[in-house]
């Protein structure tokens, strides 16, 4: 299990080596994708190695000059490294998202790198209007034809189908490494959890397939019960939190048992339907999935957040709720009053961690959690 | 919750302690804006229906329905410019928003709590001489909600929290106006297949919009009367571009600040002669300066570029610190590049399509290398020397191009400067900053003039 966690833990602390690696290798090219919703799929149904970007763990140095400080980490963590030469290795950027700051940062990002190409296909984002699905499937099918005349080769939908079919097994797989985790049938890390979902959306498809099929095979059974509080990360809509945070949560005395996160849960929850034609088959995954994780930077009347919060919590079985906000991340701080009511109404313990790129004091993070997970630990032997 | 900060009413000593040189005829717009919010408060009792929107100017399709709207953005910069938003954000941060979240959401939902509380302790219903209606405290609450933001995701999620903070049962319809990115080979300022394609989109989500408000007044959209209104505006944006167009004039006639004042005849109040009659008396005094001589600053000496959104409540001030370095801000980005920039591509006969194509070019929905591009057309129209850019602090929208755009000024032989602040929340000014940095702008540009 080690060795499989090692493979892992490479591609995802060095996404970009990696990618060039990878290159090198297949002498294929490799297109960056930008969160939050775009299919790693058609990159790789176009023989490329889809490659969800990450924030480092670099302090922003020169990327001072491209972005305000007042911009979340991520964007910033973009910029700096655009601007250190950390992309190089990219062919392309597709870029969908309409998250303002995304926007800004796509466009730093075409001045710093004219010569690298960005597939801009801005996504609907009103899901429930009656113009989604002919608006989603226009904008996959451009996407089909930009990356075919990036590639120089055209895309067979079978190709495309084929790719769906992987991508769906990719995510049944970690799906089940979650479900053994909610059950208390495994003892995997917060840390080693995040391993497995980053370095999926940076491997190539068919070699993480094969990874997780030892790591499913191979990881111990454990008895299950546990002295430690069964808790829930939500938030982090875009990239990782520092794995120290949730380190940090554990030796609390805490086992994560679900989360929402990005790098999580919300990248792997939903499935394209492999009976569709692919574009159809993509569009369809697009509008649906956020019927089952709400996501704040999507509109959707009749879909909530903290509703699918509340029930998802109890059904994991965790007794609290740790809600990890990117300092600047608008969605969040418009939706976490909406959280913090609905949980408070419930009795459910709740508690925000304002998340920053740098300077996070751990330590001091630490006092506050420990008197989390008593709390709720407390509350938890009173509900018995 | 009152406001309870008391506002300086004398300035600090600055430059040469001169004071812009305002346009008289746009108090005229003071007397639109009172009667419009009048309008506004008395919709219940006269049985009308009212909106609430945010984002860019679609109050025409309200117009012709015959219902009453209210601008999100408008309400907050208004509460900001009177200096009445303290208490309202103060209500939201007391809910749990972060005051690094967009300060006219805070804003505006803050304000919307504080009537909500009343309402729940009884204490709504408040007469028409309340002094709280003097000062433009109450809304009517909205029977429908209409979001429709160029470029900006926090106002699609801003009216997603009105929605729920309204029990989530106001019907509310979303339109997306989205990015021209301008990356295919055809793409330019209102060209290529990317404007087409997108001008198409955002007009087929027009028409459902009237569909919307059918559905939910049970009366036909009247698209006749949507002409007729267009006609008016469409009247209004040609005379507003034509004094404009004035201000090439050495010493320029009319500031930035005249134009910013000017924002709210163009953006929400109601298509009729009033805005025709605004905009004529405006260009007629800027025609009668330019005439004269007189300039919007006293011995105009430097014209600069605005870029950012509007500090709301340092309207007066910002004018004011400007002239007294002997510095006019000529145009800006905000004022010059929005709010029916382009009116002849509305056809009366059927208005929806250049309607749709005048919101897709709000001043910050281009991608960066086109938006930088008619930046500097206008810089070169007006001969400017120097760009200041307003870095808003929660105003992302605006201040994200705003290092490429500072570079292509220097790149252009113009100084650049920016300075800190926030469009509704004044914590985030930094008075002695900006001082200092304006001061060496101003020598910067002095060193420069007599180099050449």
């Amino acid at each position: 299990m080690d060795q499989i966690l090692n493979l892992m833990r490479y591609a995802a602390q060095s996404p970009m080596d990696y990618a060039a690696a990878w290159k090198e290798r297949t002498g294929r090219q490799v297109i960056g994708l930008l969160p939050m919703h775009f299919p790693g799929e058609l990159a790789h149904a176009a023989g490329c190695l889809p490659l969800v970007i990450q924030d480092d763990a670099e302090p922003i140095t020169v990327g001072q000059a491209g972005v305000f400080n007042f911009y979340c980490g991520f964007n910033r963590s973009l910029i700096d490294q655009t601007m250190r030469g950390s992309f190089d290795c990219l062919d392309a950027i597709m870029f969908g998202d309409h998250c303002v700051q995304l926007l800004g940062t796509a466009d730093t990002i075409r001045a710093e790198r004219p010569e690298l190409p960005i597939l801009f296909n801005q996504l609907c984002t009103t899901l429930d209007a009656n113009w989604a699905e002919r608006e989603t499937i226009g904008t996959f099918t451009q996407l089909w034809k930009e990356l075919e005349s990036l590639t120089g080769r055209a895309i067979a939908p079978e190709a495309a189908s084929a790719s769906i079919a992987l991508f769906n097994r990719n995510r049944t797989q970690m799906r089940e490494l979650y479900e053994l985790r909610r059950q208390g049938r495994i003892a995997i890390s917060g840390r080693d959890m995040q391993l497995v979902v980053k370095s999926s959306m940076v491997m190539d498809k068919a070699d993480h397939v094969a990874l997780m099929d030892r790591l499913l095979r191979e990881i111990p059974r454990v008895a299950a019960g546990s002295a430690e509080i069964p808790l829930y990360l939500s938030g982090h809509m875009c990239h990782a939190p520092k794995p120290e945070i949730i380190d940090m949560i554990e030796e609390c005395g805490a086992r994560i048992v679900n989360d929402d996160l990005f790098v999580g849960w919300r990248f792997i929850h939903a499935d394209m339907d492999e009976a569709r034609q692919p574009v159809e088959a993509m569009a369809h995954w697009y509008l649906e999935k956020n019927q089952r994780v709400p996501c704040p930077t999507r509109t959707m009347q009749g879909v909530d957040w903290e509703d699918y919060l509340l029930s998802d919590v109890q059904r994991s079985g965790a007794r609290g709720l740790v809600i990890l906000m990117v300092k600047f991340c608008e969605p969040h701080m418009y939706f976490y009053p909406e959280i913090k009511e609905a949980f408070e109404s419930r009795g459910i313990p709740h508690l925000l961690i304002e998340t920053e790129h740098e300077e996070m004091p751990i330590e001091a993070l630490k006092t506050r959690v420990e008197t989390f997970v008593e709390i709720a630990k407390r509350r938890a032997t009173e509900a018995a | 919750m009152e406001n309870i900060v008391a506002m300086p009413t004398s300035k600090p000593v600055f430059g040469n302690g001169e004071r812009a040189n305002k346009l008289k005829s746009t108090r005229f717009g003071s007397k639109l804006v009172n009667d419009y919010w009048s309008g506004v408060f008395a919709a219940k009792e006269q049985g009308k229906k009212v909106v609430w929107y945010n984002g860019t100017y679609i109050p025409p399709f309200f117009h012709s329905h015959d219902l009453v709207w209210v601008h999100g953005e408008a309400w907050s910069a208004m509460l900001a410019a009177r200096h009445r938003e303290i208490g309202a954000q103060a209500r939201g941060e007391q809910r749990g928003y972060d005051r690094e979240l967009c300060s006219y959401a805070r804003t505006h939902i803050g304000q919307m709590l504080i009537e909500m509380d009343k309402a729940k302790a009884g204490e709504d219903g408040l007469s028409l001489d309340d002094p709280r209606i003097e000062a433009m405290m109450k809304l009517p609450p909205p029977d429908m909600i209409v979001n429709a933001y160029p470029y900006c995701s926090s106002g699609q999620q801003w009216d997603d929290i009105t929605y729920r903070v309204f029990g989530k049962k106001v019907p509310m319809f979303t339109i997306q106006i989205p990015l021209l990115w301008g990356g295919r080979q055809d793409a330019g300022y209102l060209r290529g297949e990317e404007w087409d394609q997108r001008s198409r989109y955002v007009a087929d989500q027009l028409i459902e919009l009237t569909k919307f408000l059918e559905a939910n007044t049970g009366r036909r959209f009247d698209f006749d009367r949507l002409s007729e209104t267009m006609g008016y505006i469409k009247r209004a944006a040609e005379l507003r571009l034509e004094g404009m167009e004035l201000c090439t004039a050495r010493p320029s006639p009319a500031s930035f600040f005249d134009w910013i004042v000017s924002i709210a005849p163009m953006s929400f109040l109601p298509g009729d002669q009033n805005i025709v009659d605004y905009f004529q008396g405006v260009k007629d005094e800027i025609q009668e300066r330019a005439a004269n001589g007189e300039g919007a600053v006293k011995d105009e000496r430097y014209r600069l570029f605005f870029d950012g959104m509007m500090n709301w409540n340092k309207v007066g001030w910002l004018a004011d610190k400007f002239a007294q370095v002997n510095a006019c801000v000529v145009a800006g980005r905000y004022t010059h590049m929005s709010f029916w920039q382009e009116p002849q591509l509305i056809d009366l006969k059927d208005p929806v399509l250049g309607m749709a194509q005048n919101y897709l070019v709000c001043p910050n929905n281009h991608g960066a290398p086109i938006m930088i591009g008619e930046i500097e057309k206008l810089c070169d129209k007006f001969e400017l020397d120097g760009v200041v850019c307003h870095a808003s602090r929660t105003c992302r929208g605006m201040t994200n191009a705003q290092f490429l755009i500072a570079g292509s000024a220097k790149k252009y032989g113009r100084q650049a400067m920016f300075f800190e602040g926030d469009v509704a929340d004044e914590s985030f000014y930094k008075d002695e900053l900006l001082n200092v940095r304006l001061e060496a702008m101003v020598e910067a540009m002095e060193a420069k003039r007599r180099a050449a």
